[in-house]
């Protein structure tokens, strides 16, 4: 069999910039139409025969013979694994990269994404100086303008419509420090409209998990996988997501542990695994009962554990009782054998992990998936045990930091919420005086979710996922004096988010677009305004310093490699040019030294301050001098149990995975596995969290029996303050200094750190030690259930499962859920739409696509149809065609005609961006910024749907029709 | 006759036109596989000389440690 | 002796496309020119499998034995390398490859080929070890500098191995013996003769 190239004209779904020869070889050409050719003609002609010219960027930045090269180490910013980048610099250059084989996370290795980095440095497509469209011409202007310009314009808009009409989105490409200046920024601002892309990635997650056991993160690594017997992967892919955690699972299948995929196409992942469970999509709770069915049906579930350590799994079973066989297949249609197989799997292979994404978090009900699936891992005593664990993969390389750091619209740093107590918290640590922080906000109180009145400053604030409808929305029915005027992308990619035409709408109405980035973005293009976009040139983190929370918790530093290029600056920079101009600099920075030359902020200083107030999670025993030692002794790590093995940093865990308790003098090492009392909790072991009480309707909610190894307390305890010391008689081991602070305080609002190391002396985990609930009653579905998505082709099984009814508030908007459920749109759209992940890009793949090295290998937006849908709409592979959905938005993709999908099935990459419904927008771009590769982005044609408790955006379930174009 | 063998009754009489138009024998001969391009350093370093290194090093780039 | 050789464990290969990128940076190979590729078989449905193309710098190599104007040469460790000064893009290469590749930028309109490039195992070409010469006409020489190719230093499963054969086939058949399996040492009995 030949391999023939695939043809790819400027009417292709994505365009191939002029300049860029069309073809090279689409890795999905391969894909599709290959087998290995052993006679070897080969993949031949794939060279068009149209113009090429060479890319003549990399002359420039060829390493040259017999000049000084100097090596610096960063971290990969591609995603949550954290691989070590080893940089080569001549002269400032970027000239080349070496693997790290010191680190323990990558041991040297990239994917296609990390194999690219240096391209950021050297890459001809970055946004390069301050630009502003005026008249619709983009215009250079200098930084100073562009900040004094912006400055007065949104002083207006805070005079006019008070500070909640200015909307601060940030992002998880932040480094730790940059993210908490970045909240802190806004705080100082006066509003909670503040967020970033954790909410449309997994906020469910930390929301769910943290209500069952006290943390929502990772609990274990990716190293820690080597110790896995079983593996089930829900709505993850890590062959296209996280590659480099591909090497530590295939380790551990090489080990003999069991591999179980359930996802609703057949991933490449699923090519790799023991067991391949193909879900209707959006059944995840189903799917997870149904097995859970058999697990209580044979008593496989480890009914010790659950008696020590688990609140409420009597109720849970009750609900799983529904999950028959039958039911399961009728809701999943998943057979029961298939069923079965996978919970047998899991049972006689403990411990196991559970590793869930994106597939299981984007849904109205994303929630209750994530708690279904701690849930399983509770029933079979997998959790606080190294080799089982939940096993969640962030995405973006610091999507855990920023998350910890509260660039969130609910929350403070350090997940403390936004109650007056926890206001008081960061005053204190800020030294800021709480009634000047609090002046800084919207007086007039408005009426709240819970329908109660509420203070501004102590209200959550419209989630990124929502923000359009925060400009759209009638002001009378949201819970703010006006509506949001003013937009700023701080390393954004709205093509990630739903709607379309409907943000199209919202970003024409705005008063001011601010778009800080390396790109320009999809945002700078996909609207039709003349006039009040400020383009802001953002540098990566190759080009500045600081520390990255990788997705198993642990923190690791970087430092710069080259200096910013162009006029970029770093964020740190850019946050206080505003602030100065803005009129609260010396009060934000009053800890922070500045050096005055160049405006940036010492990264050390807010890597200090970070660690003076988080205690609820332990981001305070990280300090900068420890994170750089870590860094400098990295290969003194083991790469199982990541923990260092002699050397200047013997016995801390690599990174110090948080919670590092107490202050950084303190040297706690860090906790690897959390949960897991088969250690000292001074040596990194822990208990579940005591966070929802002591009791519930005369039930203990403490854990029974259970406790760390070397705890005084033999039995479940409450979380320490300065009372339970005195009860204990432990309050005279605090010294003098310690006891001024800690008096009337808790182990999270203590600033000494005297409370945590007096409880960690003792043996005990300073937040308790606690049962982990099944039951979230406060959640609109305490027990996890079923719901039909609100766009669903399954009409017949809505009377069981139905959605909730309409909210006349939730995170300050109305939202619906029943309303649009009740309109049946099946007949016309009787495809389930759903979104994922390829390799060579990340998000909204501005930073990618504009990357020549992985632009050419997926040059195409295209949607994924089974043959048979594809046969019956008489569609050819590699055509054009509409891709339409309900609310009427429509994009135009080319197909891949392939089994992975399952019949009634279409997928479509969410990566692309630069087209808007039909329509190439190359040249809106500034001139030379457009990217290399260009399509319609999956999410403009997705349609409406948020979760009920985090407002997480539905973009896994939705309906369309396609039709050829 | 096989379309191979036409071929190389047509070369043998086109080689045999051409030498009796030019009297110059100094041509290039193809002979396969014997290299006639310019010297690389790395052929005249022993391949043994390099052997060590690259043996550690591929225990650096493969050990799983 | 050592010789050199590049096996890609099909167990492990996900398909991640950083060897081809690895390469791409590496040696400033521009848009449109792959000396290095995955190829899948099976795509999308159960038996889906990936390999690592490249150069496989056979024994007796069939390009060698067909270029018009004798511009192959191996080391001693079994390289096969090329120079470009000499090489007049006729293609010929390519024909008698077993694995495709050998690439040919185009230069200009027309069609007209140019010089062939392709996988140089990292070691360069003629001109000076790491000089500028060599490094715009061939990329790195990371051989010289004691260095394996970086697509396989990168891999992000290490399942392409480059390096000496025997070293290689001794890692890969302990793991063989621990996964279980047959070894499926693809292209090597094209590739490599014994010796």
């Amino acid at each position: 069999m030949k391999l023939i190239r695939k043809n790819s004209q400027a009417s292709g779904a994505g365009s191939v910039s002029v300049g860029m020869p069309g073809e090279a070889i689409g890795r999905r050409a391969f894909l599709r139409r290959s087998g290995l050719t052993l006679g070897g003609t080969a993949v031949a002609s794939m060279l068009p025969a149209t113009m090429m010219r060479k890319a003549h960027a990399a002359e420039g930045y060829a390493p040259q013979a017999g000049v000084e090269t100097v090596t610096r180490r960063s971290i990969c910013t591609h995603c949550s694994v954290g691989c070590g980048v080893i940089a080569e610099v001549q002269n400032g250059v970027w000239t080349g990269q070496e693997p790290d084989f010191e680190s323990p996370f990558n041991l040297g290795s990239h994917c296609a994404k990390g194999a690219s980095v240096r391209e950021h440095g050297i890459g001809e497509r970055r946004l390069k100086y301050p630009t502003k469209l005026e008249n619709g011409k983009w215009k250079r202007l200098s930084w100073d303008q562009a900040i004094d310009e912006i400055g007065d314009q949104m002083l207006k808009i805070r005079e006019q419509s008070g500070p909640d009409s200015v909307y601060w989105l940030g992002s998880a490409k932040h480094s730790n420090e940059q993210s908490y200046l970045f909240r802190k920024f806004a705080a100082y601002w006066g509003t909670n409209n503040v967020d970033h892309q954790a909410r449309i990635c997994h906020s469910t997650t930390v929301a769910g998990v943290a209500n069952t056991w006290g943390y929502g993160a990772m609990t274990n690594s990716y190293n820690d996988m080597h110790n896995c017997k079983a593996m089930i992967f829900v709505g993850s892919n890590p062959c296209e997501a996280h590659p480099v955690a591909m090497q530590h699972i295939l380790r551990a299948k090489e080990n003999g542990a069991k591999m179980i995929v359930v996802d609703p196409r057949f991933t490449r992942t699923s090519a790799h695994a023991d067991l391949a469970v193909q879900i209707r999509p959006g059944t995840d709770v189903a799917i997870m009962w149904g097995m859970l069915w058999h697990i209580f049906e044979n008593g496989w579930e480890d009914r010790e554990y659950i008696r020590q350590r688990v609140y409420g799994m009597d109720e849970i079973r009750q609900e799983v009782a529904k999950w028959t066989p039958a039911e399961t297949e009728r809701v999943t249609g998943v057979p029961e054998e298939t069923v079965k197989a996978a919970a047998k799997m899991m049972a006689e292979n403990r411990p196991g992990t559970i590793v869930w994404c994106m597939g299981g978090t984007q849904h109205t009900i994303g929630n209750n998936n994530t708690r279904s699936y701690c849930v399983l891992q509770l029933a079979l005593g997998n959790i606080g045990k190294s080799g089982g664990g939940a096993n969640i993969f962030r995405g973006h390389d610091n999507v855990q930091g920023a998350t910890d750091l509260g660039v969130l619209s609910h929350t403070l740093p350090g997940y403390y919420g936004l109650s007056a107590g926890s206001w008081g918290h960061w005053a204190r640590v800020w030294e800021t005086d709480l009634n000047w922080l609090k002046g800084r906000f919207d007086q007039a109180k408005v009426v709240g979710d819970g329908g109660k009145e509420v203070s501004p400053m102590n209200y959550k604030g419209i989630p990124v996922s929502r923000w359009v409808d925060g400009v759209n929305e009638d002001k009378n029915n949201i819970g703010q004096r006006d509506n949001i005027r003013c937009m700023v992308y701080m390393g954004h990619a709205v093509n990630s988010q739903s709607r379309g035409p409907e943000m199209k709408k919202a970003m024409e109405k705005l008063d001011l677009m601010v778009i800080i980035d390396p790109y320009p973005t999809h945002a700078a293009v996909m609207n039709d305004r003349t006039d009040g976009i400020y383009l802001l040139p953002a540098s990566t983190q190759f080009e500045t310093y600081g520390s990255v929370t990788a997705s198993n918790r642990s923190i690791q530093w970087r430092d710069k490699v080259i200096e910013p290029v162009w006029e970029s600056l770093p964020d740190q920079t850019i946050l206080y040019k505003f602030a100065k101009k803005l009129g609260f600099a010396d009060e934000l920075f009053k800890n922070i030294k500045v050096d005055a030359g160049r405006d940036e902020p010492r990264v050390e200083d807010i890597t200090r301050e970070i660690n003076r107030g988080m205690w609820t999670i332990g981001y305070t025993g990280q300090s900068p001098e420890r994170l750089k030692a870590h860094a400098e002794h990295r290969a003194t790590f083991n790469t199982t149990t990541l923990k260092a093995e002699g050397g200047p940093v013997d016995g801390d865990f690599y990174g110090m995975p948080w919670p590092s308790w107490g202050t950084p003098e303190m040297k706690h090492p860090g906790t690897p596995v959390l949960y897991d009392p088969s250690k000292p909790v001074a040596e990194g072991g822990l208990t579940f969290r005591a966070r929802f009480g002591v009791e519930r309707n005369g039930v203990n909610l403490l854990a029974e029996g259970s406790y760390s190894v070397g705890s005084e307390i033999r039995d479940g305890y409450p979380e320490f303050s300065d009372k339970v010391l005195k009860q204990l008689g432990w309050w005279d081991d605090l010294t003098d200094d310690e006891k001024k602070l800690a008096e009337g305080k808790n182990w999270k609002t203590d600033l000494s750190g005297g409370i945590q190391r007096v409880a960690i002396k003792h043996g005990c985990a300073p937040f308790g030690n606690a049962k982990a609930r099944t039951v979230v009653w406060t959640f609109p579905d305490p027990v996890p259930i079923h719901r039909e998505p609100l766009y669903t082709p399954r009409r017949d099984l809505l009377p069981q499962y139905a959605t909730y009814e309409d909210r006349k508030r939730h995170y300050r908007l109305p939202t619906r859920y029943g309303s649009i459920q009740a309109q049946d749109f099946s007949k016309e759209y009787p495809l389930v739409y759903s979104s994922g992940r390829l390799v060579e890009y990340e998000g909204g793949g501005e930073e990618q696509r504009s990357n020549r090295w992985l632009a050419e290998l997926q040059q195409d937006m295209f949607v994924e149809i089974n043959p048979k849908d594809a046969n019956d709409r008489g569609l050819q592979d590699g055509q054009m065609v509409w891709l339409s959905t309900p609310e009427g938005a429509k994009i135009k993709v080319m197909t891949m005609v392939t089994r992975r999908v399952a019949p009634g099935v279409v997928w479509c990459p969410f990566h692309f961006g630069g087209w808007f419904q039909g329509k190439d927008l190359k040249d809106k771009y500034p001139e030379g910024t457009a990217p290399y590769v260009r399509g319609e982005a999956a999410n403009t044609a997705f349609t409406y749907g948020y979760d009920s408790v985090t407002q997480m955006q539905e973009t896994k379930v939705t309906l369309c029709q396609i039709q050829a174009a | 006759m096989n379309t191979r063998g036409i071929l190389a009754v047509a070369l043998v009489t086109a080689a045999a036109g051409l030498s009796g138009c030019y009297e110059d024998a100094d041509v290039t001969v193809h002979e396969p596989g014997k290299y006639k391009g310019a010297a690389d350093p790395l052929l005249s370093q022993q391949a043994s000389a390099r052997e060590e290194a690259l043996a550690k090093r591929f225990q650096i780039v493969q050990t799983d440690r | 002796m050592a010789r050199m050789k590049f096996l890609c464990d099909a167990e492990r290969c996900i398909e991640c496309n950083a060897c081809v990128v690895a390469c791409k940076n590496e040696n400033s190979v521009p848009w449109g020119v792959n000396r290095r590729r995955v190829v899948v078989l099976d795509d999308g449905v159960p038996g889906e499998k990936s390999i690592s193309v490249a150069c496989m710098h056979c024994t007796d190599a069939p390009c060698a034995a067909v270029c018009p104007v004798d511009c192959f040469y191996t080391t001693e460790d079994g390289i096969v390398l090329h120079d470009k000064d000499l090489c007049i893009g006729c293609g010929y290469c390519f024909y008698a490859c077993p694995f495709g590749a050998p690439q040919y930028p185009q230069k200009e309109a027309f069609g007209v080929r140019g010089k062939m490039d392709k996988c140089t195992f990292c070691a360069g070409g003629p001109p000076a070890d790491n000089s500028d010469a060599e490094y715009k006409k061939y990329g790195r020489n990371r051989i010289a500098e004691g260095k394996l190719p970086l697509c396989a230093e990168f891999c992000s499963t290490k399942a392409l191995l480059g390096g000496d054969g025997d070293m290689i086939a001794d890692i890969y058949r302990k793991r063989v013996l621990k996964r279980g399996g047959r070894p499926q040492t693809w292209g090597w009995e094209t590739a490599y003769k014994a010796s």
